[in-house]
């Protein structure tokens, strides 16, 4: 045991003397990355990188052998090529012969031997730069480029076939950062066109054998452009040309479309719209024939009755923010008027009044009354009762089919015709050349009924095409009614009151000339004309049927309207009336035509004669046409 | 190639003698078309054995210890440029020949094998294929070349004919048998560079005048 000890202490000490005696001493790290190149296949040059070198100094060798041979040299010359590199001679230079190199650093302490590494000398060809690069600008003043020039590396043969070079071309503007590589093959020149007037070019050339790796790039020549003026004179003159070709097409469009450019940029003025006043009155300066017919002659009113002067006011009502028509002249009514409908304003032109229908169930039975004592008879009463029936199953059905062609729902339904024929004075004012809807209007016809079957009252309506009468009915939502109220009129009821305020009623057509909305003028031939009794109650009108012997006197004395037909039932909520001008422009128009269009907006063309229409109609004709609606103005057409 | 050599003989063969501009401007475009051959046979080589080296041996330490011999390393060949250049056109003319015959048979040989190997995908298979026609149009381009400089006069006709069979049997060694189909790669990679390069020296000797 002893002796073992010893032997282990010992054994120690030799190593710990052994330790301290080299401190930090150890054998050298292996060299790696052994490189090697060759600039013309002729020599070649290996490097390696060195590993520690333990803290001695090391010595590194170079041993490589021959294929084919197991014969080791040793590197000729360790100086030629610098540190830690090894130069092969010519002599010991062989093409196409694989080489197997292996680098040895030794040091006092050990020696480390790096990996083997083969290289055949073909492959690891890597030329020096170009020489002698040189840069031309030509003498061409107005068409300057470069021509570069260089000759190979004086170390390659190429003459001789050794080597064969390709070359590559770089340039960039001196104060820029992307070069442009330019490939030129195995020639020794090149051009460089579409240089930058007054620049200043770098110029690079390298080159590369076949089989091998790319040079160097030459050091930068340098070269000033002069500066230049590119005289493309035909581009000036193809572009000149073509912008003249241009010019000379759009002036001939904007001449092709003058007018409507016209139209869009300078929107024609609406005319004048004042009931009363006469356009050509006022043009030609009378100024007591223009205010002559705003005068109301039995104004302020003298009888106390008041539903007279309700005659020559008709408000309607149109549901939510659609507005009435109001006479503009007839403040006075309006104010009478609001006294029983008090949500009215006084804004004329602009019926505002919230009576939903103008006709109610209240007034139902008031109306039958004086209706029934008015009624001059123009037909029997089995007639009218045989009509109103008609009328009625009529109206339902033309409610039903609009309720359900329209697909309106109950609640909000809204009177899409009161919109469309009542609707703000704009939509009419405009001038009849600016008809926005020309095909629409064209759609309406003459078309008379849907109230009234064929069969029931075949007097009393002109027959317009099948088709159009069809037609009418799909789309005749005129019919629908706006239930929003408690619904005092049912359509039924609507159509009785109808019945009862007259005689033959051809209720409710609309025309709705350049309505938005798909409307088809229904003009069922009035027979009889009513006037509004009074208004009952809020929401409703009393009407009473004019005898042709009360129209005549009293278009004679009126020459405003006065009188107007119902031109249509709205559900519950409405009734049109139609001035009695307007309805002589209707007859006037019938067949329908596009001119007609262009007048007032409500005008079906009725295809009966006109008979009995007063000289103020031609006033009328104008504020027609200036599309002013009058709907307070009742008057009657002599029955057929 | 071949044909366009063939064409160009013949408008050689027209002219006389004494226009020596025409002699030689045909040679020069003979030996263009001929190293432009050789340099597309060198490449298709080339990828071909980087393709085996990359698929079948991974191990790079393989590519020092291939302890082969080229079946073609009895035929003297310049392995400097000078050596290459003291050697007389004939002789040169003479090893690109041989080089060429030698290894039409191998080239054939390694193509079938590699038809039948999966492995090999078809792009390199039609490569083998091409390369081993290659050889053979090859030696046929540089066998007109020779005939065309012999008719010049450019060398004389002590060269042997190397098209005979005497010669191709002379040559033929089952060697390359006994070599592995890398080895094979690598030898004829090396080989088909040393045939562009003999037939560049070549050229410039002879037609120095066009790109040398």
């Amino acid at each position: 045991m002893k002796k073992v000890g010893e032997v282990v202490l010992l054994w120690l000490l030799i190593l710990f003397i052994q330790n301290a005696a080299g401190e930090g001493y150890s054998p050298p790290g292996k060299p790696t990355n052994i490189s090697c190149r060759s600039p013309e296949k002729e020599t070649f040059t290996c490097w390696w990188k060195p590993g520690s070198d333990g803290g001695l100094p090391t010595t590194y060798a170079l041993y490589y052998r021959k294929e084919g041979s197991q014969r080791v040299f040793e590197c000729p010359d360790y100086k030629t090529a610098g540190k830690n590199s090894c130069f092969f001679s010519k002599n010991v230079t062989f093409v196409w012969v694989n080489y197997n190199i292996t680098v040895v650093a030794t040091n006092s302490r050990g020696r480390a031997f790096s990996d083997p590494v083969d290289i055949d000398v073909v492959y690891i060809v890597k030329p020096n730069p170009p020489e002698e690069v040189v840069v031309n600008v030509t003498e061409d003043k107005d068409w300057p480029f470069l021509q570069v020039s260089w000759k190979p590396p004086k170390m390659a043969d190429t003459r001789s076939g050794w080597i064969t070079l390709f070359y590559e071309v770089r340039l960039k503007l001196e104060n820029k950062n992307k070069w442009e590589e330019v490939s030129a093959g195995q020639r020794k020149t090149l051009q460089i066109y579409s240089l930058r007037s007054g620049g200043t070019y770098e110029v690079q050339v390298r080159c590369k054998p076949d089989h091998g790796f790319w040079s160097e790039w030459s050091p930068s020549s340098r070269v000033k452009v002069p500066e230049y003026f590119p005289q493309e004179r035909s581009m000036w003159i193809l572009i000149v040309v073509f912008a003249a070709f241009i010019l000379v097409i759009f002036i001939w469009m904007v001449y092709m479309n003058f007018h409507s450019v016209k139209r869009y940029l300078l929107p024609p003025v609406p005319g004048p719209k004042i009931k009363g006043i006469d356009k050509q009155l006022l043009k030609s300066g009378k100024s007591e024939d223009i205010f002559s017919s705003l005068v109301v002659s039995d104004f302020p009113p003298t009888t106390s009755n008041y539903e007279d002067f309700l005659v020559q006011y008709l408000e309607v009502y149109v549901p939510e923010e659609r507005e009435l028509i109001m006479d503009e002249g007839k403040d006075l009514q309006d104010d009478s008027f609001k006294t029983e409908n008090s949500t009215c304003d006084n804004d004329s032109g602009r019926g505002s009044c919230d009576s939903h229908t103008l006709l109610t169930d209240k007034g139902g039975g008031d109306k039958e009354d004086g209706q029934q004592s008015d009624q001059e008879g123009s037909q029997a009463e089995a007639d009218t009762k045989s009509q109103e029936e008609a009328l009625e199953e009529e109206l339902l059905a033309c409610s039903h089919e609009n309720l359900q062609s329209s697909n309106i729902s109950n609640e909000k339904e809204k009177v899409k015709s009161w919109p469309s024929l009542f609707s703000p004075l704009p939509q009419y004012s405009l001038s009849p050349v600016n008809r926005p809807n020309p095909p629409k209007t064209g759609q309406q016809h003459c078309l008379s009924d849907s109230l009234f079957t064929p069969n029931s009252m075949p007097s009393y309506f002109t027959q317009p095409g099948p088709s159009t009468r069809k037609g009418f009915r799909s789309n005749y939502w005129e019919c629908s009614f706006d239930h929003k109220q408690s619904h005092p009129l049912h359509p039924q009821s609507a159509a009785h009151e109808h019945l009862q305020a007259q005689n033959d009623l051809n209720t409710a057509h609309v025309d709705y000339m350049g309505a938005p909305l798909d409307v088809h003028v229904l003009n069922v031939r009035p027979s009889e004309y009513v006037e509004v009794q009074r208004v009952s109650v809020e929401d409703g009108v009393l009407l009473h049927p004019i005898s042709p012997s009360q129209e005549d006197s009293r278009t004679l004395s009126h020459q405003t309207e006065d009188y107007s037909r119902v031109r249509m039932v709205n559900n519950d909520n409405g009734l049109l009336l139609l001035q009695r001008d307007a309805i002589e422009e209707e007859k006037s128009m019938c067949p329908y035509q596009e001119d007609v269009v262009s007048r007032a907006s409500i005008t079906p063309t009725l295809q009966n004669s006109v008979t009995g229409i007063n000289t103020a109609l031609p006033i009328l004709d104008e504020m027609a046409a200036s599309g002013y609606i009058d709907t307070a103005t009742m008057f009657g057409l002599p029955t057929h | 190639a071949l044909c366009s050599r063939l064409s160009s003989i013949r408008a050689a063969s027209s002219c006389t003698n004494g226009q020596t501009g025409c002699h030689f401007l045909s040679l020069a475009n003979l030996f263009d078309r001929v190293i432009q051959h050789s340099a597309r046979m060198h490449g298709i080589s080339n990828d071909l054995h980087s393709e085996f080296e990359l698929y079948f041996l991974p191990s790079k330490n393989q590519i020092g210890r291939v302890s082969r011999n080229c079946h073609t390393s009895t035929i003297l060949t310049p392995n400097g440029k000078e050596n290459a250049q003291r050697i007389a056109r004939e002789e040169l003319t003479e090893v690109i020949l041989k080089l060429l015959v030698a290894w039409r048979e191998p080239l054939w040989h390694f193509h079938q094998n590699m038809a039948q190997h999966r492995e090999f995908n078809n792009f390199s298979s039609n490569k083998s294929l091409e390369m081993s026609e290659m050889v053979h149009e090859l030696r046929r381009g540089v066998q007109k070349v020779v005939e065309k400089m012999q008719m010049l006069g450019v060398i004389n006709s002590s060269l042997g004919n190397l098209g005979s069979p005497e010669a191709l049997l002379a040559s033929d060694r089952a060697e390359w048998r006994l070599m592995n189909d890398y080895d094979l790669l690598y030898c004829f990679r090396r080989d088909s560079n040393k045939i562009q390069n003999y037939l560049k020296i070549l050229k410039c000797r002879i037609v120095p005048e066009h790109g040398c």
